[in-house]
């Protein structure tokens, strides 16, 4: 019994030894004001350091969360129990969010540096006028590959994957909207295409391609083309230049038929306490130096014109991630279907995934 | 103990490498200096001082570290007594359901269980953060713990209780100097399996955090995503090694507790 009891107080005496370690590292992390800004972002998706530099200029306190997809963050704004300030949803998502009552409006008054960025990123069809988000990263859909494993493809088309020399090499995201839609662009129809009969072409032409397709599988994506265990894959530019960043052979490419552009933007739940921190947060982000710097950490593309200006040419000009805007018309942003129809593509994405083992 | 045959112990040895390579794999990359896992360059501890020098992450094991001892210690506390209740309660079939309703938490899915508790939690209006995480853990590690005491409780022969009473101990007496040296065992594998499920847990915690409160299993996820980064193997060798030192103190103290006299009657 006295053993136990020992035991006991030892855990407690640990415990609050920790609970004091920990209070004199958040003091001594330099917050100064008692008022805190609370961040949601996905993980690794800003550079530490420019959170330390905002709580030094702006004073307030930063609280940095993480999410890992957009349905996960809305649900915990939905539910409530944290009061978030700043949350960055993908374009859909901020439809959505729009459509529940989520979001507040922005006082683009407070927000000076937004002629920051680039008028082509502003007004957006899932979000008039910037009502309720702020540009923070985009980037497109596309086709990373590695020539070291195939024979001079280079995917200008998106009907070089249904290639036979590609047989069991391609690997797709496990994405109804991504994958849907790149059977609706080598078609040559629009991504978010709502007819039937197109949708069904689309199907068929994407059960072709079942002898190609090595995976449908999620973020591992990544892991097994640094590895070089697959060929081609179907990804997102930013996950894209972080394979690319690990192994230098791959390279990267949007078809010519178009594809998806995407945008991260950052947003102001209804459930913020500290709405004027917020708008303080998003113009710092706007900044030209921080977001350039944000830019270097993170990899993916700035919407900000004055911030790529400062950066390395070398990375701006390169068209695979920073297409131009004849390229960029080209591309679609995802509209909102609706629940119904996304009903539809899920399913037809089931049946393609059936079809395809 | 009949003698391990050679094939047996080549065996034996081929599941553990299985078990423990890809753990050793993942440590032996976080002193890589070329920052990824595909190739080893040299050899550096940058990846260790990344993780030192980063408050927010310093901040976060910490805070896993008081949950899980925190939690692992209350429910302990509160397993114990439980199954004392189950094992002396005298309505046979309300014993049974208790039970089964135990071993429904268990294999319950996590995801459900969190998803519960954030329910509740924002519907009684208590924030997230700290309260909510060490509750939640606590919940689903007494199930776990009463697994481990309650066999260990029915291994006891009652005769003992008898013996104890009949010496003249009082009921404090009883439970104090017979009942609870004797499951002794079972309450620190209770404590021990508290403590690394809650070191482990994903799904729950992910929807009870909040207000600036993570913990590690949380954080690592989100990290992962975009590709894993080398300090999150420095991180994991560091957990790895503290885990490693809190099993070999289980080890010992369970050693201690095997001295074939003391069998429950030390003080």
């Amino acid at each position: 019994m006295k053993d136990i009891l020992r035991a006991s107080i030892a855990i407690l005496i640990v415990c609050i030894v920790l609970f004091i370690v920990n209070d004199y590292l958040d003091k001594s992390s330099g917050k100064a004001g008692s008022d805190t800004v609370t961040i949601f972002n996905w993980g690794e998706y800003i550079d530490p350091d420019l959170i330390a530099q905002f709580e030094e200029e702006s004073g307030y306190r930063v609280v940095y969360e993480t999410f890992d997809s957009n349905e996960a963050m809305m649900t915990k704004i939905e539910q409530g129990g944290t009061s978030y300030d700043i949350a960055i949803p993908s374009e859909y998502a901020i439809e959505k969010m729009k459509e529940k009552d989520l979001l507040l409006s922005i006082d683009h008054t407070k927000i000076p540096n937004l002629k920051n960025i680039d008028p082509y990123f502003l007004d957006l069809s899932f979000d008039p006028k910037n009502k309720y988000s702020i540009p923070y990263f985009w980037g497109t859909v596309g086709i990373v590959f590695n020539p070291t494993l195939l024979d001079g493809q280079t995917f200008e088309s998106w009907e070089t994957l249904w290639d036979p020399s590609l047989r069991g090499q391609v690997l797709l995201v496990d994405g109804a909207r991504e994958v849907i839609g790149m059977g609706l662009n080598s078609l040559g129809y629009s991504l978010n295409s709502t007819n039937e009969k197109e949708l069904h072409e689309a199907v068929e032409k994407l059960k072709k391609l079942s002898p190609n397709i090595k995976a449908i599988i999620g973020d591992e994506v990544t892991q097994l083309m640094i590895n070089e265990e697959a060929a081609v894959a179907l990804t997102w530019s930013g996950q894209a230049a972080d394979m690319m960043w690990e192994n230098e052979e791959l390279d990267y490419a949007v078809p010519k038929e178009g594809s998806n552009l995407w945008f991260d933007n950052m947003v102001i739940p209804k459930t913020a306490a500290n709405i004027e921190g917020a708008h303080a947060f998003i113009n710092f982000i706007l900044d030209a130096e921080v977001s350039a710097q944000n830019a270097d950490y993170v990899g993916y593309s700035i919407p900000n014109a004055a911030a790529m200006e400062l950066m390395d040419e070398e990375v701006t000009s390169d068209e695979r991630f920073y297409p131009s805007v004849e390229q960029r018309d080209n591309l679609e942003v995802y509209n909102n279907l609706g629940l119904e129809m996304l009903g539809k593509y899920n399913e037809l994405f089931l049946e393609f995934k059936m079809s395809s083992n | 103990m009949e003698k391990t045959s050679r094939t047996a112990k080549l065996y034996l040895v081929l599941v553990f490498v299985i078990l423990y390579a890809p753990i050793f794999y993942l440590i032996f990359y976080s002193f890589n200096s070329g920052g990824s896992m595909n190739d080893f360059e040299s050899f550096t501890l940058e990846h260790y001082a990344a993780v030192f020098s980063d408050t927010r992450l310093m901040m976060i094991l910490i805070n896993t570290v008081i949950v899980a001892l925190l939690s692992a210690l209350l429910s302990t506390i509160i397993g114990v007594f439980g199954s004392l209740g189950i094992v002396y309660m005298r309505n046979k079939s309300l014993r049974n359901s208790i039970l089964s309703l135990n071993n429904v938490l268990i294999v319950s899915p996590d995801v459900v269980i969190g998803a519960s508790f954030l329910i509740l939690f924002t519907m009684i209006g208590v924030k997230l953060g700290f309260a909510s995480v060490l509750i939640s853990h606590i919940a689903f590690s007494i199930p776990i713990v009463v697994l481990m005491v309650l066999p260990k409780l029915q291994e006891m022969n009652s005769s003992l209780i008898d013996a104890a009473a009949d010496l003249g101990a009082t009921k404090r007496d009883i439970l104090t100097r017979v009942i609870i040296p004797f499951i002794k065992p079972g309450i620190f594998a209770g404590f021990f399996l508290a403590l690394t499920y809650s070191l482990d847990d994903f799904a729950v915690t992910f929807f009870v955090t909040g207000n600036g409160f993570s913990t590690l299993s949380v954080e690592i996820y989100s990290m992962a995503r975009a590709g894993i980064t080398l300090t999150i193997n420095a991180l994991s060798g560091i957990i790895f090694i503290v885990t490693l030192v809190l099993v070999v103190g289980y080890y010992f103290i369970s050693q201690r507790g095997k001295n074939p006299i003391g069998m429950g009657v030390r003080k």
